[in-house]
Formats: C-alpha cells, sequence, structure tokens
C-alpha cells in the first residue's frame, strides 16, 4: 500500500516519478532495457527494434490525434519523408545525429502544410485533408526518381558513431532505444508545460481554448508538426533499421495501424502510446505462436487462426472502444491502483 | 454490464492472454545433426496467399521427394517456414527468427522488398542464400548481391525476349506490327519496361503507346478509349495477374479491335488464359517455366505430378508459383551437393562459386534449356500460346536465351 | 479522331463511372446523414455484397438476379446487425472513436473474405447484357452504359423514397432531429437500422457493379478511397451533393488519367478537394456545423 507521499512543492507535485518506488522501477527497467542487446535472442532484438520505430511513430500520433484531437491520416506518409530524408542525406555523407533531426524537421515542415486545412474544417473533414496529404505525398514517393529511387525504392547506408558502425541489430537496438528514450521523455514533458495543455484544451473545446487566450492556429499546426516531427525520425530509424525501403511500406494502412495502436493503448498519454505500440506489433506474433501451440492438439487450429490476423486486429479495435475506450493506460492504471490501495478494494 | 462482471470478464481475458505465449511448449522439432536446411518466409495468408501456398506446397513436396531419393550428398534436407502474409515487418523478423534459431543454408523469401531488406544481413551472415518469386532486374546482381538468384529471367529479359519474338514473327511481313504497354505502377509492371523499349527500338519495332495504370482496382474504359485511337496490333500487358486483362480484352473486342494479346510469367497462369480464352482471343507470352501438362518432354514435371498425385491428391492445378518453387529446391540441393562433394563448408563463398559453377544445370525440363546460373538467374523462356481446342498453352516457339 | 471528340469521349466516359461512383457516395452520406456515424467500412460492405453475389451464381448455382436480389437481403440484414451491435453502444462517442469503429469493422469483413475466399481473383457474370454505343466518333462499352443506368434508376428511387414515401420521410425526420422525431413518435432506433440497411443495400448493388466489370477480389474495397474524395467536395451531409460531387470527381479523374497518364488518376481528386477545402470548407452543397459552447 503506498504510503507517505506527500508533495510540498508545486516542483514536487509535478514530477513525472514521485516516489522512490517509482524511480527504482523505472531505473530496473531502463537497465534491463538497455542491456538487452547482450541477453536476448537475435529474434527477440529483432522486434524490439521494430517495437521501438513503431513506438516513436505512436508516440508522435498521441500528441497529435491523441491529445490535440487533430485525426492524421499522412502519418505514415510523415514517416516516408523522414526515411527517404535520411536516405538521401546518409548517401552524401551525413551522420546520423545530423540526418535524423533534419528528417525529423522536414517532416515537421510537411505537417505544417498538411495540417493546413485545420484552421478551416475540423473532425472527418480534416481526417479526409490529411488522407489527400497522404496521397499526395504517396505519389512523390514513387514519381520523384532522383531523390527517392522511385518505385524500385532506395538503399540507406548504415549509421556509423565515428567510424563504428552501426550493422546489425544489437548495435541498431540501441541508436534506436536511445531516441525512443529521448522522445519519450520530450512528449511526456511536452504534456507537463503549457502547450501540451493548450494542445489538451483544443481537443476538448476549441472555442472557449481561443477564448482563454490559446492562439488556435499556432496550437493546431504545432500539433501537427510535432506528430510529423516524431514520425520523420522513426522513418530515417527505420531506414537505418531495414538498409533498405520501397513506397509501398508507407501505405494507408500503416497509418491505420498507428491509429489502432493509440486507440488501444489511450489516447493522450505517452504509457498509452508505449502500451498500444507494444501490443499491436505483438499480435500478430502471439497469433503465431497461439496457432503453433494449439496445432499440437488441435492439427487444422493454425489453418484456420493464421488467416484471421486481421479479423483479430478489427475485432480489437472494437472491443477496446466499446468495453475499455480509455485503453491499456487505463487498464494500467486501475491495476495499479489495486496494487496502492491493496489490501482496501476502494 | 455492470462494473464487477466487466472487470471480471477483463481478468480472465487477461489471465488467458498472459499465459497464451508461454503455452508454445516443446514445440521444437528434432533438430538432425547435419541436415541441410532451407528457411523460408511465405505468404502464406495475406493477398500473395494464393501463390504462397503453393510455393511452401512445392518445398515441401520437394524435400519429401529429394529425402525419399538419397538426400543431398547422403545428408537430409529439412524444410522450416513461416508465414509472412506478405509483410515486409513479418518477413523480415521471420528471417531473423529462423536464421537464429536454424542457422539455414538456403532462404526463400516473398517480394522484392523482402529480398533488399534482409540483404545485408544475409550477406553478413555468410552462410546463407536467398531467392524469392520475384524476377526483378535488380537483383540478379552477383557483385552487388552475391547472396542472392533469381528462379527465372528477370522482367526485363521477359520484354526483351517477347520483342525477340515479336521482330521474328514479323519477318517478311509487309509492316512491323505496332505495340502499345499497358502496365501497372509498381515495380512488378514498371521493372521490365526499359529494357523491353530498349530491344524493341534495336529491332525497330514501333511502339506506339504505354499506358500506365494503378494496381489494383483499374478503370478500364479511359485506357480502352485511349488504345481505340492507338490501334495497335498487339498489346502487353505487364504487371497484373488476372484482372483487369480479360475486362480489357472485352472492351476491345468491343471497340472493335482484335489485337495479339501478350504477357509475361505469373501472368500467364490458368485463370488468365482461360479468362481471355473464354472470351475468343490466344494470349501468348513467355514463360521461363514449362506447364504442367508438357509431362512428355520434362521428366521432372512427371515427378511433380506423381509426387502430388501421391500426397496431395485434391491439389489438381500446378501453377507457375510452384514450378518456381520446386526449381528453387533444386538449385538450392544442386548448391549443397556441389559443395559437400568438394568437401567444403556451406558458407557463402563456397555456395555462390558452387552456384556459378552451374553453367549447365539439368533442371529436369522445367525451365527448357540446360540452365546456367553463373549470372545468379536462370535467364532463358519460351513463347507459349493459348490453344483453344486443348484449352491449354502449347509451345509456339523454341526456347530462347535472353 | 478529333480533339473535340477526345475531350468529349473522356468526359463523358468519367461522368458514367461518376454515376457509379455516386452509389457508393450515397452509401457513405446515407450513414452520415442518418445517424452522424462515420462510415469507413463502406468499402468492406461492398466487397462482401459482390462476394456473396458471387457465391450465390457459384455455389448455390442461383440464377444471376436471384442471388444478387439473395446478396442484398443478407447485406441488409448484416447492416442493421453491425448498427446494432457496434454503432450503438459507441453512440455519443468521439469522432475518433466512430472512425476507428468502422475501420476496425472493415479491419474484420476484409480478413474473413480474404480468410474465406483467398486472395484469387475470379470473374462474376454480368447483370446486363453489353452492347456498347456508338455516338459519331465515341464509343461507350456496354458496362459502363449498363452500370450507369443501374445506378441512375436506384439513385432516383431513393431520391423518390425520401421524397414522397413515409419511411423515407421518417428517416429524414430522424437525421434532421432525432429527439423531437422520438417525441413525434417515429421509432428512432428502427429509423437508424433501416438508414444503415438501406446503405448497405446501394453498397451492394455498387459491388456488384464493379466486380461484374472489374473483377472480384479483396482489392475491390480499395476503389472505396477515391468516393472520399467526393464526398468531402460535395459535402459530407448532402444526398445531392454526394451525387454531384461524383459526377465531378469521375470527370475530373477519367480528364487526369487521360491527359496526365493514369498513375496520377488517385492523386488528382485529392487535390482537388484540398483546393475546393480552402474555398468552401465544407463542400460545395454540405452544411457548416455550428457548434455551441
Amino acid at each position: 500500500m503506498r504510503t507517505a507521499v506527500f508533495h510540498q512543492s508545486f516542483r514536487d507535485d509535478e514530477r513525472l516519478l514521485d516516489s522512490r518506488t517509482q524511480r527504482a522501477w523505472m531505473a530496473a527497467f531502463l537497465a534491463a532495457l538497455f542491456t538487452m542487446p547482450f541477453w536476448g535472442s537475435d529474434y527477440l532484438l529483432a522486434m524490439a527494434c521494430i517495437v521501438g520505430i513503431h513506438l516513436v511513430a505512436t508516440l508522435g500520433l498521441n500528441v497529435t490525434t491523441g491529445s490535440a484531437g487533430l485525426i492524421s491520416l499522412a502519418h505514415a506518409a510523415f514517416m516516408g519523408v523522414g526515411c527517404y530524408t535520411v536516405a538521401w542525406l546518409a548517401r552524401h555523407g551525413w551522420p546520423f545525429w545530423l540526418t535524423l533531426p533534419t528528417a525529423g524537421a522536414l517532416a515537421a515542415l510537411l505537417g505544417v502544410v498538411v495540417g493546413l486545412p485545420s484552421l478551416r474544417v475540423k473532425g472527418l473533414y480534416l481526417a479526409i485533408a490529411t488522407l489527400a496529404g497522404h496521397f499526395v505525398l504517396s505519389f512523390v514517393f514513387r514519381e520523384w526518381d532522383s531523390v527517392t529511387g522511385g518505385v524500385p525504392g532506395t538503399t540507406i547506408p548504415r549509421a556509423s558513431l565515428f567510424g563504428f558502425e552501426l550493422r546489425g541489430d544489437r548495435r541498431n537496438f540501441f541508436l534506436i532505444f536511445g531516441c525512443v528514450v529521448l522522445l519519450a521523455l520530450a512528449a511526456r514533458n511536452l504534456a507537463r508545460t503549457h502547450h501540451g495543455r493548450a494542445f489538451v484544451a483544443v481537443r476538448d473545446r476549441d472555442f472557449s481554448a481561443e477564448i482563454l487566450g490559446v492562439n488556435l492556429l499556432r496550437t493546431k499546426l504545432a500539433a501537427f508538426a510535432v506528430g510529423a516531427f516524431y514520425a520523420g525520425v522513426a522513418g530515417g530509424l527505420l531506414g537505418y533499421f531495414y538498409g533498405s525501403i520501397t513506397p509501398e511500406y508507407f501505405a494507408l494502412t500503416l497509418a491505420v495501424f498507428y491509429l489502432a495502436a493509440i486507440i488501444v493503448g489511450g489516447l493522450g498519454s505517452v504509457l498509452g502510446s508505449v502500451l498500444g505500440a507494444v501490443f499491436m506489433t505483438f499480435v500478430p506474433e502471439a497469433l503465431r505462436l497461439l496457432a503453433h501451440a494449439g496445432s499440437q492438439w488441435l492439427p487444422g487450429l493454425a489453418g484456420l487462426l493464421l488467416p484471421m490476423g486481421q479479423v483479430v486486429f478489427g475485432l480489437l479495435i472494437i472491443g477496446f472502444l466499446i468495453f475499455e475506450p480509455h485503453g491499456l493506460a487505463a487498464v494500467w492504471a486501475r491495476v495499479r491502483r489495486t496494487f496502492h490501495l491493496w489490501p482496501f478494494k476502494t | 454490464m455492470t462494473g464487477i462482471t466487466r472487470r471480471t470478464l477483463v481478468q480472465s481475458i487477461g489471465a488467458a492472454a498472459s499465459l497464451g505465449p508461454f503455452a508454445v511448449g516443446g514445440a521444437a522439432a528434432q533438430a538432425h545433426k547435419g541436415d541441410v536446411i532451407i528457411g523460408a518466409s511465405q505468404p502464406i495468408t495475406g493477398i500473395f496467399s494464393f501463390a504462397g501456398v503453393a510455393m511452401n506446397h512445392a518445398f515441401n513436396d520437394f524435400v519429401t521427394w529429394k529425402n525419399a531419393a538419397g538426400g543431398v550428398a547422403g545428408r537430409k534436407l529439412r524444410y522450416v517456414s513461416e508465414d509472412s502474409g506478405f509483410k515486409l515487418d513479418q518477413g523480415v523478423a521471420i528471417f531473423k527468427k529462423i536464421m537464429a534459431a536454424e542457422k539455414p543454408s538456403f532462404f526463400f523469401g516473398d517480394s522484392t522488398p523482402w529480398s533488399k531488406a534482409v540483404a545485408q544481413d544475409a550477406r553478413a551472415s555468410g552462410h546463407v542464400i536467398t531467392s524469392s518469386p520475384s524476377l526483378a532486374g535488380a537483383l540478379a546482381d552477383p557483385a552487388g548481391m552475391p547472396h542472392h538468384f533469381v528462379p527465372g529471367s528477370t522482367y526485363g529479359q521477359l520484354q526483351e525476349i517477347l520483342m525477340e519474338y515479336i521482330a521474328r514473327s514479323a519477318r517478311g511481313a509487309a509492316a512491323k506490327p505496332s505495340i502499345a504497354y499497358v502496365y501497372s505502377d509498381g515495380e512488378f509492371g514498371r521493372d521490365g519496361i526499359p529494357a523491353g523499349k530498349a530491344r524493341a527500338q534495336k529491332l525497330g519495332l514501333n511502339i506506339v503507346g504505354e499506358i500506365i495504370t494503378r494496381q489494383a482496382g483499374v478503370d478500364v474504359p479511359p485506357e480502352v478509349a485511349k488504345l481505340r485511337r492507338m490501334r495497335p496490333d498487339i498489346v502487353i500487358f505487364q504487371g497484373y495477374l488476372v484482372a483487369p486483362i480479360p475486362e480489357f480484352v472485352r472492351q476491345l473486342r468491343e471497340a472493335g479491335l482484335n489485337p495479339q494479346i501478350m504477357a509475361t510469367a505469373w501472368a500467364l497462369d490458368r485463370g488468365t488464359y482461360e479468362a481471355v480464352g473464354a472470351l475468343g482471343t490466344r494470349l501468348t507470352g513467355v514463360s521461363t517455366y514449362r506447364y504442367p501438362h508438357e509431362t512428355a518432354d520434362s521428366p521432372m514435371m512427371a515427378i511433380i505430378r506423381d509426387q502430388l498425385a501421391k500426397s496431395r491428391p485434391d491439389f489438381k492445378h500446378v501453377s507457375p508459383y510452384y514450378i518456381c518453387a520446386w526449381l528453387c529446391g533444386m538449385v538450392y540441393a544442386e548448391i549443397a551437393e556441389r559443395c559437400l562433394k568438394a568437401n567444403k563448408p556451406l558458407n557463402l563463398a563456397n555456395m555462390k562459386a558452387a552456384m556459378e559453377s552451374m553453367t549447365a544445370f539439368d533442371t529436369g525440363g522445367l525451365a527448357g534449356l540446360l540452365a546456367d546460373l553463373s549470372g545468379h538467374q536462370i535467364a532463358s523462356g519460351r513463347i507459349y500460346a493459348y490453344d483453344p481446342d486443348k484449352k491449354t498453352m502449347e509451345p509456339a516457339s523454341g526456347w530462347i536465351k535472353a | 479522331m478529333s480533339e473535340w471528340s477526345i475531350l468529349a469521349e473522356t468526359v463523358l466516359l468519367g461522368a458514367l463511372s461518376g454515376g457509379v461512383m455516386a452509389l457508393i457516395a450515397l452509401s457513405f452520406v446515407l450513414v452520415y446523414k442518418g445517424t452522424g456515424a462515420v462510415n469507413f467500412a463502406v468499402g468492406e460492405v461492398m466487397m462482401l455484397g459482390a462476394y456473396l453475389y458471387y457465391a450465390g451464381v457459384v455455389s448455390f448455382d442461383l440464377p444471376p438476379w436471384l442471388a444478387f436480389v439473395g446478396s442484398l437481403v443478407v447485406i441488409m440484414a448484416v447492416s442493421a446487425l453491425v448498427e446494432r451491435l457496434v454503432l450503438r453502444p459507441l453512440a455519443g462517442q468521439s469522432v475518433v472513436a466512430m472512425l476507428m469503429a468502422t475501420i476496425g469493422l472493415a479491419s474484420i469483413i476484409h480478413g474473413g473474405v480474404e480468410a474465406v475466399a483467398g486472395g484469387d481473383t475470379y470473374s462474376p457474370p454480368g447483370l446486363l447484357p453489353r452492347t456498347p454505343m456508338t455516338i459519331g466518333d465515341i464509343l461507350i462499352p456496354g458496362a459502363v452504359l449498363g452500370n450507369f443506368a443501374i445506378a441512375a434508376l436506384l439513385i432516383l428511387g431513393f431520391l423518390a423514397f425520401f421524397r414522397w414515401s413515409r419511411a423515407g420521410v421518417a428517416l429524414r425526420a430522424t437525421a434532421s432531429d432525432p429527439v423531437t422525431a422520438a417525441t413525434l413518435g417515429i421509432h428512432i432506433h428502427r429509423a437508424q437500422q433501416l438508414t444503415w440497411a438501406l446503405s448497405g443495400l446501394v453498397g451492394t448493388v455498387a459491388g456488384v457493379l464493379i466486380a461484374s466489370s472489374v473483377g472480384l477480389s479483396p482489392l475491390l474495397a480499395g476503389t472505396a478511397l477515391a468516393v472520399l474524395a467526393a464526398i468531402v467536395l460535395g459535402g459530407l451531409d448532402s444526398v445531392a451533393g454526394a451525387i454531384v460531387a461524383s459526377l465531378i470527381v469521375g470527370i475530373v479523374e477519367a480528364l487526369a488519367a487521360g491527359y496526365l497518364g493514369g498513375k496520377t488518376r488517385e492523386v488528382v481528386p485529392y487535390i482537388v478537394v484540398l483546393v475546393v477545402l480552402v474555398v468552401r470548407p465544407y463542400g460545395i452543397f454540405g452544411t457548416r456545423a455550428i457548434e455551441r459552447l
């Protein structure tokens, strides 16, 4: 049961980790995370890297759509922008600590452009405007041969740190999760500042926010820019991880995947993004494992379960929306509260 | 739902879900020491499932047959595959998983993006040769992709063969036939077109127009209207599997045109030629592989049919994907055999050398001429044309080297 | 062929294909106008209807017209069921939630169809005979003409239904003010279910028509994406807007395909949408949403 946690200053109240147990757990988690390349199998590391990349993108979308309420279907296209930027710059010899921020910045710029309709329209109209942005950017990826390599795609040279080439999952892991931790911290901090609160105000009632002095134009465009920045960095990390990419990767289904991740995880919180990204990436894997395990007892099970991946995806989304609209983060909060209050129930 | 019942429901689902992955248990196959392992990331589910299922069956059947026939230099073959759903993330994850768990010597993937994404890792591992059903020209690159080979002619070479055939058939005719290209806006469609156009120019053939369409859900009437204005003698389709070729043919005939319809490789499967044949048009095309009814000229095709009749009696149709996968299996087995017989370990350098030494590899008739794999591909093909009486595709030329 | 007749042919073909697109747009707008729900699963419902039609013809050996009617009935029942099970529990939630629910529904249908029928392409039989029509230099393929005829008839039928029949008026009442409609004795739940069922009906007709000409495969659902551009252009809640905008988008797409090449086909309608949104944010005929604090 949680006792003796009293805040005596505003600073203490605002802390991200406010009790010693929390700090201890977080330290243990980070230690386990950053030593994973030493104790994890190749497969686990590959999955972890992919989860990390998806996590960065999900964090971004959770700022744009979760915190600020602006539905964005162009997220996959922003990732593509980041990936191709990194590809082009890396081929010209730029190091990763320059290419990734530049990719993010370029994606953010395009995010502002795609978000411009938010000045005039809201809700579904805005979603379709971002869809238009997605299609236009996809077209550019396929046609601008000189920069993006066109339909056959392009290769991305491996990142290197002072000549030490980041080849292989174990080394890329550090790059990816370094970015993940930094960006997650940034997102969490953003929520604590007045910018983050402005996002939430715009989501809930933008007229009232405007009356209270929030500059709607700047806030909405900032939400798009931040989300796109994250997507751009995620795209860059994707490029370094795969080493080669084709424009087919950045399809609309990827944007839908990220939307599903924030719904399942929980809108507007970093924890929600983490849980959502991990959950959605592992669902196909878990399905496959289940199919394999189950086919020992019921031989036809694999053939029945494996094609149901998409059905399970849809069922999860609808299930969470109906039964758990605040996502896994709310479930987690409930679990925590149970532990805090134990042995009492309320 | 009241709070209590909802809570218990969520709790029980959570408990079940968290136990699931741990219930895997002892599904580990008995790893025989010294087995030659073929790994695969097959699109068994997803949009490419009709091909994935066929290729998966083909590898399983080949391994069964080869092991029954004595294996590879005395060692048994083992096939490990997982479903990639035709998604890049899953496909690459499966590659890494199987590479870590089984250390295969050969790996079969599902697409061009996959082949490019795993290239660096495959090369770095130093012990695997990969291939996939993609016939993209960029993959047949002995210098840039030393670990990969293409189990057929590349799309560009197929177009070149087609142009050669058109030029040869038109020899002596009054005017050279006019050709129109209709292709899809993706790698499958675009990859071979520049080579085809270059060869056409060299042969003095006239390409009157190019129509580029979406990859799926093609709106046919405006494109047919354009074709009507071009009035081509020959229309070459590239980048489609079945649709929208029959609809194009139907509307072309309605418009009063009756050009020769040509296609390549994967578009020459039963679905396409039957649909086009039902409209009264003969589909012609270039294919690297023989057709399943040509057992007279191809002993391996007869073996395939026998094997299928024994193990999968309800699997009636042998698609080009099946033949492609079986052929890959044969190439893998041959590479392994050459290395093992020379007492060399199965690492990348030796396997690459073995592959490049296969300049006259007998494919048992699956791919016509003796195959030359020194360029990391099987660069030959034959023209087939639909025979409306026999309702199958019959050879219309000899085997042409690209 | 002269330049003018090429232009005329392109425009005419575009308008005719826009007519079929209008059906899909109508399906979407019906649901939005009637229940306020955004239905991103329109393409998938269309595809499901077309698959049921094909199953009816091939597996049950029914004559095409009977299979068609059968698929319509089944889809109407499925749509009503979806409304009851999925949409009603979510009533009142945010736009994101509704959007994602229908996207989830789309995934379920798509995955289900792929699991059962696989990724192959089939050729379902057409419903109408295909005789091309020639106007001077211009040739209109028979399929296009037939599809447009059916689509036009159906749309006119719907317009008449909404204007003159009791049920239609009840639906319109529920759409504009559910609370008042309820006090006047209209059973709004049933009205909303009927709206969904009608939307499914219209979508299925579109699906069967398109599948007969393009071929039946899971990719059929993707053709509905272009319709979103038309819907935004016309205004999300306007039936007339959906129809007019679909014709416009059809013509624009055909012009783009004809003069800029087939690969620009997908992008151009969305560029048009972006331009229009600057001038008329809620579409040509849409009603501006009035928000109260």
